[in-house]
């Protein structure tokens, strides 16, 4: 996310809740890992000129797939994850990489590179979600367990929000702010 | 030609094997979605349901937003209805469920099923979003525009006008329904 700067559109609308991202990512990381396994698999069967159309039928499958699941079993995350459900079939992580690496190397290979970009992609996702909800409500939403509701009021931060970390803008400016720190951060190594 | 065709068998097989894992999918969680959903309209029928006791479903066809009637009775006479609507907001068909006194007058209604964008129409599902519409329906007009609500009302539907529109005009329809049964039913 931070470094290839793909699949930003669900960190925009699904980062407002910790327990939004979480859900989100485990979407994503059930159709990277299967559509990278699925695609390995079959890349050499599929021929160079139908591989978008094979490859998006595949993906588009998998996310309808991970949908009925989802509305079935855990139908609150299905609930607070809407539309940006079906949008992972437009991630670009997903055709990214089934195209960059699926398609190109092993199964094995593959399903490494799916969870590596899974778990980077759910830390990033996470994080920027903490950050919202912290400064933008001063809570951290997780799954309900037993005795525990759920929901987080972090001292200060409820009473004070930062209403705008909450909205869009606050989404793109967190987004930016963590782009341009992990920026610094490669090029002061790349200095040492 | 051969080519052609050679793509065309790979990329059926392809969506063939696709759709069988998809109805395979769909044929184990479809009763589970089904059960979930009687139970959330369960749910929703005794949130409006005002206290009074639910009675029989009565279909509506021939209606742009009515799709059945419920009648409410307090004591075995008919106190109010709760009506079943249709519409269709930004993300395509919505369904709810309103209660009104049995001259038209809307009590309460909840948000059941809808494609609406989280963080904008999605907030028709939050606790006191319908409040707006409490006690509209006769000597008040169900409000259908955002010049006819509060300022912060119509700063809470700011961003969403859509969703609300639609919300709205069917609650609407709902009460004039309700208002011609005329104790028809």
């Amino acid at each position: 996310m931070f470094v290839l700067v793909l699949g930003l559109c669900p960190v925009l609308g699904v980062s407002t809740q910790v327990s939004n991202a979480i859900g989100m990512s485990a979407g994503v990381l059930f159709v990277l890992l299967f559509s990278n396994i699925i695609i390995s698999a079959l890349r050499k069967v599929i021929p160079a000129s139908i591989h978008i159309p094979a490859y998006i039928v595949v993906i588009a499958s998998l996310v309808t797939i991970t949908e009925m699941v989802m509305h079935a079993f855990v139908p609150s995350v299905y609930s607070a994850l809407g539309v940006y459900l079906p949008l992972i079939v437009v991630n670009c992580i997903i055709l990214g990489r089934a195209e960059a690496f699926a398609s190109k190397n092993s199964v094995f290979d593959s399903i490494l590179d799916a969870i590596g970009m899974s778990v980077g992609f759910a830390l990033g996702l996470t994080l920027i979600a903490l950050i919202r909800e912290l400064f933008g409500s001063g809570t951290i939403t997780l799954f309900p367990m037993g005795n525990f509701g759920g929901v987080i009021n972090i001292p200060w931060f409820y009473d004070n929000p930062i209403r705008v970390m909450a909205l869009a803008p606050g989404a793109l400016l967190i987004m930016g702010y963590l782009k341009a720190f992990f920026d610094w951060n490669t090029s002061r190594k790349k200095d040492k | 030609m051969t080519k052609n065709l050679k793509y065309g068998l790979i990329l059926l097989s392809i969506c063939a094997v696709c759709a069988f894992a998809l109805a395979l999918t769909n044929s184990i969680t479809a009763p589970v979605i089904k059960m979930q959903d009687e139970v959330n309209q369960k749910r929703a029928l005794e949130a409006v349901s005002n206290g009074w006791t639910i009675g029989t479903r009565n279909e509506v066809s021939g209606q742009a937003y009515v799709t059945y009637t419920i009648d409410l009775l307090d004591n075995s006479s008919v106190a109010g209805y709760v009506v079943g609507l249709s519409t269709s907001g930004y993300g395509g068909q919505m369904t709810l469920v309103a209660s009104y006194t049995s001259k038209g007058e809307m009590l309460f209604a909840q948000l059941l099923t809808h494609s609406e964008t989280p963080g904008l129409g999605k907030k028709a599902e939050q606790a006191g979003y319908m409040d707006k519409f409490k006690g509209s329906g006769t000597d008040k007009a169900v409000p259908t525009t955002k010049t006819m609500l509060s300022d912060a009302d119509a700063q809470a539907v700011s961003g969403s006008s859509v969703t609300f529109t639609a919300i709205a005009k069917a609650i609407a329809a709902g009460s004039e329904y309700v208002k011609n049964l005329g104790g028809a039913l």
